[in-house]
């Protein structure tokens, strides 16, 4: 195996499908944003996009708050520490591949 | 060679998909045009100051370059700012957050300061500069009525292509604002044939009219925003 095969192997396999990606990457440009907005950007279902997350959150990359608006609830997303270490060693790993 | 050519290649769009990604809560940032009017309403509160600054006496201790003078500045920029500040939130708050959803940007105090402190020095730097440069221009203006007509037409480019950058940078997918860009082109190209003197004289009709533009372009994106952007029915997440 190649160095840059090597290197593919070793992303992180809960970061690089690519539907948790584009939450990765949602979530990693904001401090915390909610499921709404992730359903607008991403254009998934929303059992598509609850089970995502909830591998997130699973992995311990996402924390997941639920709280009201009103009477309107509102789920707030943001990624934890763990979650950025993962995102920046998954993009440097995408890097390396090239 | 087939398979990992093929691998490559997916990752190699992929990268580019992230990079996109990674950028469109900036860009979701004016998807109402907020950004846009509060650019206007800054631009209108210039073109407010430069006007009551020529109805004021001659002797007025508020035209004097002096610290009278900043103060007379912020006594009118800082309720537009605050204006343009509120009306921003309002419209997030009751518009954008219960229609596309709600997003806060990192507050970071320690990079803030750092980048404030960058934007200032390098401002500071270019509005030096673009100065000197100006009234260089201005004292050969006086002898070559050719330099005069050169930094005039650069003066209002700089309109211009500031408008470009911000279309090319955050509102890509609304195509018409290329034509308010022709119409920001073509206007300030009929103020420069109207309007004689200077940079001064000039950048008061400049200011109201590229203010008016940038407002209006920002009123049309959230009028177009609230035509196609319903808030969805409240249900569990």
């Amino acid at each position: 195996m190649n160095e840059q095969l090597r290197a593919i192997s070793k992303l992180d396999r809960v970061v690089h499908e690519p539907g948790r990606l584009m939450i990765f990457a949602l979530l990693g440009a904001v401090k915390e944003c909610d499921f709404l907005y992730l359903l607008h950007e991403t254009e998934m279902n929303k059992g598509n996009l609850s089970s995502h997350l909830a591998r997130l959150e699973e992995a311990g990359y996402v924390e997941i708050e639920k709280t009201y608006r009103g009477k309107v609830p509102r789920t707030l997303l943001r990624l934890t520490r763990a979650g950025r270490v993962a995102f920046d060693q998954y993009r440097k790993g995408l890097k390396a591949a090239f | 060679m087939l398979t990992q050519t093929s691998l490559y290649g997916k990752l190699y769009y992929m990268k580019d998909e992230l990079q996109d990604y990674m950028h469109r809560p900036k860009r979701y940032d004016n998807i109402d045009g907020t950004g846009e009017m509060y650019m206007g309403l800054m631009l209108q509160g210039f073109a407010l100051l430069g006007y009551l600054q020529t109805i004021l006496p001659r002797d007025s201790m508020w035209r004097t370059n002096g610290f009278a003078g900043l103060l007379f500045m912020y006594m009118i920029l800082i309720p537009v700012l605050a204006l343009g500040y509120l009306a921003r939130r309002m419209i997030k708050k009751h518009i954008t957050w219960p229609r596309t959803g709600y997003v806060a940007f990192p507050r970071d105090k320690k990079a803030w300061w750092t980048g404030a402190a960058a934007a200032g020095v390098l401002g500071a730097v270019i509005g030096a500069i673009l100065a000197v440069g100006f009234a260089c221009l201005t004292m050969l203006g006086r002898e070559h009525h050719g330099m005069m007509s050169l930094a005039r037409a650069g003066y209002l480019a700089f309109w211009v292509l500031g408008y470009a950058f911000w279309i090319w940078r955050m509102g890509r997918v609304h195509r018409w604002k290329w034509l308010v860009l022709l119409f920001m082109a073509l206007g300030l190209f009929a103020i420069a044939l109207v309007v004689p003197g200077g940079f001064i004289e000039l950048s008061r009709p400049v200011m109201l009219f590229v203010g008016l533009t940038w407002l209006g372009s920002g009123m049309a994106t959230l009028y177009l925003y609230i035509r196609h952007n319903q808030p969805p029915a409240p249900e569990t997440e």
